[in-house]
């Protein structure tokens, strides 16, 4: 199995699980928090910013209460103790004296008796008395409205140019005597002086306050710009903010509300509280803006936000170590694996406490690695025995190969005949044999035997077969003598109760005669110079070393000038293909078919390589032996048969 | 009157030839604007002009002329003098100390009744900007219900037209005399005012009453179309610079168009000469301010800068009902430019 590609380590997907996880909580208490302070806060806030209104109202309505007491004061000093205005000019002056917000009184007594007003103020902490001539001043608002509508009157903001030519403000009572109307008496308070009351930093540091007259005019705001030139209603026009104009309209009507403005205007973005004054309706206000009202749930969301972040760190921190300690382990682990993979059995097991699991993990492997050495160690002896067995197997297999007769053009310097056998073991050695040899000068002897199984067995079997025939011979001439001995001989020694298949014959070599035996072996074939095929399939006994003293018959067969004996064993017709079928015997008739040259090794090797290349891809492994014996009878012409098969 | 008709009319389509050919392409070739198309190479001549109140969008055409170069295009160096009320700005005229001054039209010929003392070079306002507005939350829906209830009418000034209306409707109302406060209305002490359409309504608008809180009655619609104000000069101060006048009254023309094709710009200048001035200064106002003057100044482009010879003899006609005066002038010798 090749290494897995997957590069994340357990402390990573542990680190990127948790983080994600922690993400989501974290945004999810962000969201939930500013909500939910968001409420809270902007009603503690805006609470905060009516109780500042409040108390603003309440200082700047007491300093016009007080105006407005002064005023009537000095009203019925005039109208009902007809006090003059020789008499009332100390105690006006010490008015202004005790009452420094007070800028200037202007008394417009006896107005229809051609008396002109008084105006006293007071200039480089001097009292300055003078009148204001002609009578244009009956057409100034502080004069002609409360004259009129016969009400006190508080003025809009307007320059006293008859003064010192400062924007006052100006409470105006209109005086009667007996009914008639007999002048105004005027108190003045500087604009600035309101300003400063309202725009004072102390009063309210985190926003702007403001005052509007009843027109909407601003009277007071931190902007200067703003002051006297801007109505709610122009800087609604101006800056396309209706809700301006809402608030001008509530503000003159007297309510005291909260109301949220937009971003286009002085006022960006804000909360504006506002609370009229009682003396003149005027109305204050105090405007915040949404981010500085929101500072406090910014700085408690970053505080959040920060521990968020060192919680996270944190936690990323003890998952990395911990799970670096689980990890190193297992990469341990991992390590002596691969060395013991490598052949080195002795790679030492790190042990590890961390975890029961890694333990027992740890321990597995020390198993694993005590389990593989003894296993090798075993495995390490039995192949030297297998070596060794197998060395010796060589050695039989050579031993073997030299029973065998070599191939030569005459076999054992016979001319009568030509042979060529071939004995492919299915292993290093086999149970096959094949053998030729001279009884006397002139039979020549002739066996093919297959002993059954495979193996060590088997060759020895064989090794007696072929040691034992050549040594009977002389004294057996007959096929079936040689055979009925080698039987009982096998019968008596064969170990392993084995028993061989064998044709064994005997050619008159003066003759031409075979006598041959066949005992359960497979068909003889003959074939003869016009091509005929004849098979001899009959036996003479049954299989050697299975029966004491067993009854074998032979046959002759006068062999003709060109005969060929063909002898083979069952590796040849037993041989399997892919689709396990076997050659058989068809078969096996059909590849001699295709061989017509005359010539035993030709034949051989032609046999043995159609054999082969039918069983290819086979499992199926036998022995196999082939013998060709080419019988030429000594009376032809040596020359008439060389010439058919010249070499 | 009938057979004076006649030349009257010729001479006011040469006029307007005249002074539309001073104008020509001006509207819609602003570039020319811009610079002085042609730069006076003698002495310039000096005129010293005060305007009948504070810097305001009422006198753009004068700023902008002055401030983008008409006047000196013309070889007029134009010095702007201390605001005088009318009867001073008459003596300061009288005496040599100005040399044009801002007049409404019935006042120039009341001016003019004993004597021959004003001629107009250039009528500016075409119409009566006059309005007479009462609260319906007080009750005043029509006409009709003005009756019996207070109006604020101008102590000086352009009020004759609102007396020709309340004689003309018979409406028995009490007068207060005022000078230019809108206070006693807001504060109810007067039921009606008269203002002027481009300056005090726009104030009320602009000190929280809607609309459709007021009764409004365009004097100018209901037949009361006299042109109020215009530029003053002495006659003989006109025999003696005659083309100096009609220089100058091109160049006002010249100013007005200039203003009203950069709003925001003549707004600006306006401003900045109210903040100099040290007195109120509303943005919002100034804006409305000058969209009114346009309606007043210029309804159609034939008529900026002429004092047309119906609207003489209709301010006339009102001056003799309404007053005992006598004036024996011709429209000519008022407005000499329709000679030219």
């Amino acid at each position: 199995m090749p290494p897995s590609k997957v590069d994340r380590t357990i402390a990573y997907q542990l680190i990127s699980f948790i983080f994600t996880f922690m993400l989501i909580i974290f945004f999810v208490s962000i969201v939930v928090t500013r909500i939910m302070y968001s409420k809270v806060m902007l009603n503690i806030q805006l609470d905060n910013m009516r109780h500042l209104v409040h108390e603003r109202v309440y200082l700047i309505d007491g300093i016009l209460n007080k105006v407005e007491s002064l005023s009537r004061t000095f009203q019925t000093l005039i109208t009902d103790h007809d006090m003059k205005r020789a008499e009332l000019l100390p105690l006006l002056q010490q008015t202004m004296r005790e009452n420094p917000q007070i800028h200037s009184i202007c008394v417009a007594d006896n107005v229809f008796e051609d008396e002109q007003p008084l105006l006293i103020y007071m200039m480089r902490h001097r009292f300055i008395q003078r009148t204001i001539a002609g009578q244009d001043y009956q057409y100034q608002d502080w004069f002609q409205i409360p004259y009129i509508s016969e009400k006190t009157y508080w003025t809009e903001p307007w320059i006293d140019t008859d003064g010192k030519g400062e924007m006052v403000i100006s409470y105006a009572v209109p005086m009667y005597i007996e009914g008639d109307f007999n002048g105004i008496i005027r108190i003045d308070i500087e604009l600035s002086y309101l300003h400063g009351l309202i725009t004072d930093q102390t009063f309210f540091k985190k926003g702007s306050s403001f005052l509007v007259s009843t027109t909407g005019t601003l009277v007071a705001h931190p902007d200067m710009n703003l002051v006297m030139n801007q109505t709610l209603f122009s800087m609604a026009k101006e800056y396309d903010a209706p809700e301006l104009a809402r608030l001008g309209t509530a503000m003159i009507a007297g309510e005291n509300d909260f109301i949220k403005i937009g971003d286009h205007s002085p006022f960006q973005n804000s909360w504006i509280y506002f609370q009229p004054l009682l003396s003149n309706g005027w109305s204050v206000g105090i405007a915040i803006t949404q981010s500085v009202l929101m500072e406090e749930v910014n700085i408690i969301l970053l505080i959040q936000t920060i521990t968020a972040i060192f919680i996270f760190l944190a936690v990323a921190i003890v998952i990395y170590i911990r799970a670096m300690s689980v990890s190193r382990p297992i990469k341990k682990l991992a390590e002596a694996a691969d060395h013991i993979g490598a052949g080195d059995f002795e790679a030492e097991i790190p042990r590890s406490e961390t975890s029961h699991e890694i333990a027992t993990l740890s321990h597995s492997f020390y198993m694993m690695q005590q389990s593989l050495k003894a296993y090798i160690q075993n495995l390490q002896i039995t192949t030297n025995e297998k070596n060794k067995i197998r060395g010796d197997v060589i050695y039989a297999s050579e031993i073997q190969t030299k029973l065998i007769p070599q191939n030569t053009e005459h076999p054992l310097g016979v001319k009568e005949l030509r042979a060529y056998g071939i004995l492919q073991p299915a292993g290093d050695i086999g149970g096959d044999l094949y053998d030729y040899f001279l009884i006397d000068e002139d039979h020549f002897c002739f066996v093919i035997a297959d002993v059954l199984g495979k193996g060590i067995v088997a060759a020895m079997a064989m090794t007696m077969v072929s040691t034992l025939l050549p040594a009977i011979a002389p004294y057996r001439k007959s096929s079936k003598e040689l055979l009925q001995e080698l039987n009982n001989f096998l019968y008596k020694n064969n170990i392993e109760s084995n028993f061989v298949t064998a044709i064994l014959g005997v050619i008159d070599l003066k003759t031409g005669v075979l006598e041959y035996s066949n005992c359960g072996h497979v068909p003889l074939y003959i074939r003869a110079m016009d091509n005929s095929l004849v098979k001899y399939a009959e036996t003479h006994a049954t299989a050697l070393g299975v029966f004491e003293n067993l009854e074998i018959g032979s046959d002759a067969i006068q062999l003709h000038l060109g005969d060929e004996i063909i002898l083979f064993t069952d590796g040849v017709t037993e041989a399997m293909n892919t689709d396990e079928e076997f050659l058989e015997i068809k078969g096996f008739e059909q590849i001699l078919s295709h061989l017509p040259l005359r010539n035993p090794e030709y034949i051989a090797k032609g046999i043995l390589r159609a054999v082969q290349e039918f069983a290819r891809g086979s499992s199926h492994k036998d022995d196999i032996t082939i013998l060709i014996i080419d019988y030429k009878h000594p009376g032809i012409e040596i020359g008439l048969v060389a010439k058919d098969n010249t070499r | 009157m009938k057979n004076k008709l006649f030349p009257a009319l010729g001479v006011l389509i040469l006029i307007s030839l005249f002074v539309l050919g001073a104008c020509k392409g001006r509207d819609s070739e602003d570039s020319e604007l811009n610079g002085p198309s042609e730069v006076y190479t003698g002495d310039s001549f000096e005129i010293r002009y005060c305007s009948k109140w504070h810097p305001q969008a009422q006198f753009s055409g004068i700023y902008m002329a002055l401030e983008k170069g008409f006047y000196a295009q013309h070889g007029l160096d134009v010095k702007i003098q201390k605001v005088l009320q009318s009867d001073a700005a008459l003596d300061s005229l009288e005496s040599g100390a100005l040399d044009v001054i801002h007049l409404d039209l019935l006042a120039a010929l009341q001016v003019n009744a004993d004597s021959f003392r004003v001629v107009n070079i250039c009528q500016i306002a075409q119409r009566n900007p006059v309005l007479l507005v009462g609260k319906r939350s007080r009750g005043i829906n029509s006409i009709s219900d003005f009756a019996g209830k207070k109006i604020g009418v101008w102590r000086t000034g352009s009020n004759l037209s609102t007396y020709a209306f309340l004689e003309d409707h018979d409406l028995s109302m009490e007068i207060i005399p005022i000078d230019w406060s809108i206070s006693l209305f807001t504060e109810d002490a007067v039921d009606v005012i008269n203002i002027m359409c481009y300056n005090e309504y726009h104030q009320l608008l602009l000190s929280g009453i809607k609309e459709e809180d007021l009764f409004v009655v365009d004097l100018n619609a209901l037949g009361y179309s006299v042109p109020d104000e215009g530029l003053y000069v002495t006659p003989e101060f006109y025999k003696a610079h005659p083309e100096e006048c009609q220089n100058f009254a091109s160049a006002t023309i010249d100013g007005w168009f200039y203003a009203f094709s950069h709003i925001q710009e003549t707004v600006s200048v306006v401003l900045e000469r109210m903040r100099k001035a040290n007195i109120k200064a509303n943005k919002t106002l100034q804006h409305e301010m000058l969209n009114e003057m346009k309606k007043i100044v210029l309804p159609s482009t034939s008529e900026i800068g002429i004092l047309k010879e119906e609207d003489y003899l209709r301010a006339l006609e009102l001056l003799y009902k309404m007053s005992e005066l006598q004036i024996e002038m011709k429209y000519e010798d008022f407005y000499p430019h329709a000679t030219e």
